[in-house]
């Protein structure tokens, strides 16, 4: 039996239960010996900067409505509506030595099962240099020719399995099979959330290279009911002929996020689609030479590039939330703009490791 | 034979004789086998023969219904083969279905290790690939891909679940083809734990449904008296039951034994029950002995050490103590030293009930009643190996309870089964589990109320109006800030905690209500069988800091309550007595508290703390104005005798209603509220209830039966622990009256009691007009 009872006091105990966990730390600024990979921590004068920050923005633009503040476009697809907002950005092309490529690929003997380095060095002096090479041996001609076709179908992300199978994940030869891509098939993926998963993806940001620049849409949440027309725009990027996926620690993060918001809307997920996942690569390229492998840290240093009144991004899913519950465009602004940068960086520094390591002119 | 002598020289030695209170006799039974619908596919039938098994009745039907694709639900007691009887069908779908899944729930890992090998011998030996696996808090991450992917048979538990369901993307293979839930010692789930793990089936299957799998359940619990209500509640499908054993037993002698015979008592019980132990161990018989807590193991076992030292020191060394807190490598040494039969008493506390393969033993002793007949008898089932006579002894321990049985055995043997409660109405327990829902699908006005009932519209609101659901055209998605699996807790009601430290180091967490009753400044705290003294308590950041002591008092908290009934939600009228049921508004506040040394009080202290208000369900009665004169007349105390049957109807309640005394509240007043009338209410010591009072209510006539005997049969004059005295009396026990009480109970209960009203024994009870 069912009582009426007076649930006036539930809601309240679940919204002071859920606002009493946090999904990240405030610590002691340079108390280095607390970070890890698995611990999320803000430092104490971040924390303040960006709450003073905060507060700063929602009198800032107190009753300015959002299509002043924010110059973008509608977007309508299966899923409803959201919004959309465009930049550009200047790209120094990098060119991938396609061919050098290639020679460095066929040339790796040890992607052939039951060739290791010793086995690699040993046929390489009688003679076997590449992989055709070996259709002349008559132990390894099979095998081989496994290989060969698997690389010849030119299915990058098939090729990576291969590579990542053979050597590691982050491996120079899987970063250099960007280059059986073109320019225009790279989208960069970065998104903000409402928190570490389980909650609503509340912006997506996709670099696509349109007309040799870079153009970041991003496809913002004016209200959680947008989420699903975000989530089709976004994967609209990745409906081409041959797309790669490019993020930052987009592996452990932003791809198993949107098949988990997919999955929660009874969306189907994407396809297998080739993903370079930058901080992999950076962790092999510059690891022991910074003194942090976070992606602020990797632009500056290697970019020279300095944001202004940045927010953490673990702080991102409060500004969202105060928009959400006043409906003050302020707190958005440096959400927008943080996950801008991010995209951009991200490019940037994408064409940056491919030029050291395969780029040419 | 080592048995029956041992009874008999219980039944004629001068000092146990007069403890005897009774020797249930129950004759061996021999193996009744059945008959399977359908033959078994050769490799499962192998394995039966193998291992020389023949399928018990019990097993073949159990059997034959799932087959049948039944949700079932198996009774019968524990070493009767109910794992054998859901492991076949199991394997029999996991053979002509490639794709199927079946997931296993147990409530501890030594049970969840016990069930994975016996999974991966029948799998190895039957070539059927179940690849089984536990998946726990304590798998490794790189392996949870894998067994996602692969394992056919999952083995997890409740809590693992809880945390699973929001990533159900990473499990889309597995919900879509599951075919099977599990879930074993279900009994376990009951009351607030089982109202949570009730909703989170229904979470579970909601899942499935958008997977389109529809899995059924088998469940497989301990003897109860509503089996088939239980299984209904705690999965939301209709069951069918199995109950009728099959499996053979040996000669079984039940023994009552009362240090309290004569009212007052030499020893402790538990000095006692060294005592029987070591009488035991003198006769040969392998003897388990269970006792409540940590410390009392300890101290049997050293006493019985001690005892045994007098006859000779590998006695000594044939006895040991074991408990949850040891290691693991101490525990199988323990395990395998018993089946070597190098020991030969052993003093647990309730970690042995728990299925851990130690085998079986010969002898039984339980160190009070443990609370329930489900663990009773899931204790005593340790003795009697294949075949083999066994003996259980119960000691009684000197309370209402204990005592009820030693001077009622017709009862304890007859009413062996109690009631489990699920209750899927607290709005506290349901809400939270809509949140947890809305974070692993949006929730949907239309077809979710099937799962969380009608609160659910009212519910959502409330969550709405918080803003942690927002409408969208999927409907409604949770949008919190924090992660709903986290904020939710799979144990008691959701209120604010208080953390207890020592040194800067947290021992536990509480509720409000306990820290209050437990935790006051000033109390002595147990917890694990240390002792703690309050420090202080900070209502501010809800911190209690206590200190080690070795103090040789303990504290009594002394309480007022108040009560406003709210609403009646449902009156009936048994015996020209009107009942009634429905949600009153409780306020608890705590004054003082008691110091006290044994039962000597030394001291009492005022407390300072803000009363505690919670609405929750109960039943009330006024008593009858013939009645009330009746007492008045006989010069009894009115509102002693209401107090002493509020008291004895809570005292019992635990022998119909599988709960513990704390879970309930009681009060009593000879004129209460704005009519004056004297009224006596039982309610759900929980914000929100939990379906006691509302399962009492319906069985009121058996619990004024059972009450009204505890009193009227209690040997003492004036009342005491063992009828109308309770340990938690916010009253300080008064004032209370127990002819008054007797009088009260008479009329509640069966028309025909009335006329036995009389003193115990021959004395002259009061005149009746």
């Amino acid at each position: 039996m069912a009582a009426v009872h007076n649930p006036v006091r539930i809601g309240t105990l679940w919204q002071q239960r859920i606002q009493g966990l946090r999904d990240y730390e405030v610590i002691r600024d340079g108390n280095i010996f607390r970070t890890s990979f698995s611990e999320s921590y803000v430092y104490s004068s971040d924390y303040s900067r960006a709450r003073r920050r905060l507060e700063q923005l929602v009198n800032q633009y107190r009753g300015m409505p959002f299509s002043e503040v924010f110059p973008g476009e509608e977007v309508t697809n299966e899923g409803g509506v959201c919004f959309s907002l465009r930049s550009n950005h200047y790209l120094s092309r990098t060119r991938i030595d396609a061919e050098n490529l290639r020679g460095e690929i066929f040339s790796d003997l040890t992607l052939v099962r039951g060739i290791g380095e010793a086995t690699e060095r040993h046929l390489k002096g009688r003679g076997y240099q590449t992989l055709w090479d070996l259709m002349q041996h008559p132990r390894f001609r099979a095998p081989a020719h496994k290989v060969i076709e698997r690389i010849s179908a030119g299915d990058s992300a098939d090729i990576m399995d291969l590579i990542g199978c053979r050597h590691a994940k982050s491996h120079p030869l899987v970063l250099g099979l960007a280059g059986f891509h073109e320019p225009e098939d790279y989208v960069y993926l970065d998104i903000e959330t409402l928190g570490l998963f389980s909650r609503p993806i509340i912006l997506f940001g996709v670099g696509v290279i349109e007309n040799g620049r870079l153009a970041v849409y991003q496809y913002l949440l004016r209200n959680i009911g947008e989420e699903r027309a975000a989530l089709i725009a976004t994967l609209g990027h990745l409906a081409g002929d041959r797309p790669a996926l490019v993020t930052f620690n987009g592996k452990a993060f932003d791809l198993p996020y949107v098949k988990e918001r997919l999955a929660y809307y009874g969306m189907g997920a994407p396809g297998h689609i080739p993903h370079f996942d930058v901080l992999h690569f950076s962790r092999r390229r510059w690891r022991g030479s910074m003194p942090s492998l976070r992606l602020t840290v990797l632009e500056e240093e290697i970019l020279g590039i300095r944001r202004k009144d940045d927010i953490p991004g673990q702080m991102v899913p409060e500004f969202y939330e105060a928009y959400l519950l006043t409906g003050n465009c302020g707190p958005l602004v440096p959400v927008i703009e943080h996950n801008r940068q991010d995209v951009v960086s991200l490019a940037l520094l994408f064409f940056r490791l491919l030029e050291e390591s395969y780029g040419c002119c | 034979m080592a048995v029956a002598e041992v009874v008999g020289f219980l039944k004629e030695n001068p000092v146990y004789r007069k403890r005897v209170v009774h020797v249930e006799l129950t004759e061996p039974e021999h193996a009744r086998y059945g008959t399977l619908d359908a033959p078994l596919p050769e490799p499962v039938a192998a394995y039966l023969d193998a291992n020389g098994i023949c399928l018990y009745s019990h097993q073949c039907t159990a059997v034959n219904l799932i087959r049948a694709g039944n949700h079932v639900i198996i009774t019968t007691p524990t070493a009767s083969g109910k794992t054998l009887a859901f492991n076949i069908p199991v394997f029999l779908v996991l053979e002509s279905d490639p794709e199927a899944r079946a997931l296993y729930l147990y409530p501890t890992k030594a049970l969840a290790n016990d069930q994975y090998a016996t999974l991966r011998q029948m799998a190895q030996f039957t070539g059927i690939t179940a690849k089984p696996a536990i998946y726990d808090g304590d798998t490794p991450q790189s392996k949870r891909a894998a067994i996602r992917e692969n394992a056919r048979v999952i083995i997890s538990n409740p809590h693992e679940l809880h945390q699973v369901l929001s990533w159900h993307a990473k499990w889309i293979h597995f919900f879509s083809h599951l075919k099977f839930v599990v879930i074993d010692e279900a009994h376990r789930y009951r009351g607030v734990f089982g109202s949570h793990i009730a909703l989170l089936i229904r979470r579970l299957v909601r899942l499935c449904r958008h997977y389109g799998s529809d899995p059924q359940f088998v469940m497989s619990t301990a003897t109860l008296a509503n089996p088939l209500e239980f299984a209904e509640r705690l999965a939301g499908r209709q069951f069918e039951l199995v109950d009728q054993d099959g499996s053979p037993h040996g000669r079984k002698h039940f023994v009552l034994y009362n240090p309290f015979y004569d009212g007052i008592g030499e020893r402790s019980t538990h000095q006692e029950t060294k005592d029987l132990l070591i009488s035991c161990m003198k006769g040969n018989l392998q003897t388990l002995c269970f006792t409540g807590s940590r410390k009392m193991a300890e101290l049997i076992t050293v006493w019985a050490q001690e005892d045994a030292r007098r006859s000779s020191h590998r006695f000594t060394e044939a006895i040991a103590a074991y408990r949850a807190g040891y290691l693991p490598e101490e525990r199988r040494l323990i395990e395998r030293q018993l089946k070597a039969g190098e020991l030969k008493g052993v003093i647990s506390t309730n970690a042995l009930e728990l299925g851990v393969d130690i085998g079986s033993l010969d002898a039984v002793i339980i160190s009070g009643y443990p609370g329930t007949m489900v663990s009773t008898r899931q204790q005593a089932g340790r003795a009697g190996r294949k075949g083999e006579a066994s003996l259980a002894i119960l000691v009684a321990q000197a309370n209402p309870l204990d005592q009820y049985f030693m001077h009622h055995p017709g009862q304890f043997f007859s009413r062996s089964h109690e009631h489990a409660i699920v209750d899927t109405a607290n709005p506290y327990i349901v809400s939270g589990h809509m949140l947890c829902a809305s974070a692993e699908l949006p929730l949907n006005d239309d077809t979710d109320r099937t799962f969380f009932g009608d609160l659910f519209i009212p519910l959502r609101s409330e969550l709405a109006s918080q803003n942690l659901v927002k409408q969208t055209a999927r409907g409604w998605v949770y949008a919190g800030r924090g992660r709903a699996a986290d904020a939710v807790r799979l144990d008691g009601i959701p209120a604010e905690t208080f953390r207890i430290l020592c040194n800067g180091r947290l021992l536990e967490t509480m509720d409000r209500a306990q820290a209050y009753r437990e935790a006051h400044e000033g109390a002595i705290m147990l917890h694990q069988g240390e002792s703690y003294v309050v420090r202080e308590m900070d209502l501010t950041t809800h911190t209690v800091r206590v200190a080690n002591t070795d103090v040789d008092y303990y504290t009594q908290p002394l309480k007022d309550v108040s009560l406003a009934v709210i609403e009646t939600l449902e009156t009936k009228n048994l015996n020209r007595v009107n009942y009634a049921f429905g949600e009153v508004e409780v306020t608890e506040q705590y004054t003082g508290y008691k110091i006290k040394r044994g039962d000597t009080v030394i001291g009492v202290e005022p407390l300072q703390l803000p009363p505690l208000t919670f609405r929750t369900k109960a039943f009330w009665f006024i008593l009858p104005p013939d009645a009330e004169q009746r007492i008045i007349d006989a010069g009894l105390d009115l509102a002693g005798g209401l107090h002493g049957s509020e008291h004895a109807i809570i005292a019992l309640m635990p022998l119909h209603v599988m709960c513990d005394r704390w879970d309930i509240g009681g009060l009593s007043s000879p004129q209460f509220g704005d009519s004056g009338e004297p009224t006596i209410f039982v309610y759900d010591a929980y914000e929100g209830g939990i379906g006691l009072a509302e399962k009492a209510f319906g069985i009121l006539p058996e619990l004024f039966a059972t009450s009204h005997e505890l009193v009227r049969d209690c040997p003492c004059e004036t009342g005491c622990p063992s009828c109308i005295y309770s340990p938690k009396c916010g009253n300080d026990n008064q004032p209370l009256d127990k002819e008054g009480t007797v009088l009260i109970l008479a009329e509640l209960a069966q028309p025909e009691e009335k006329r036995e009203y009389a003193g115990r024994e021959g004395k002259p009870g009061k005149a009746i007009p």
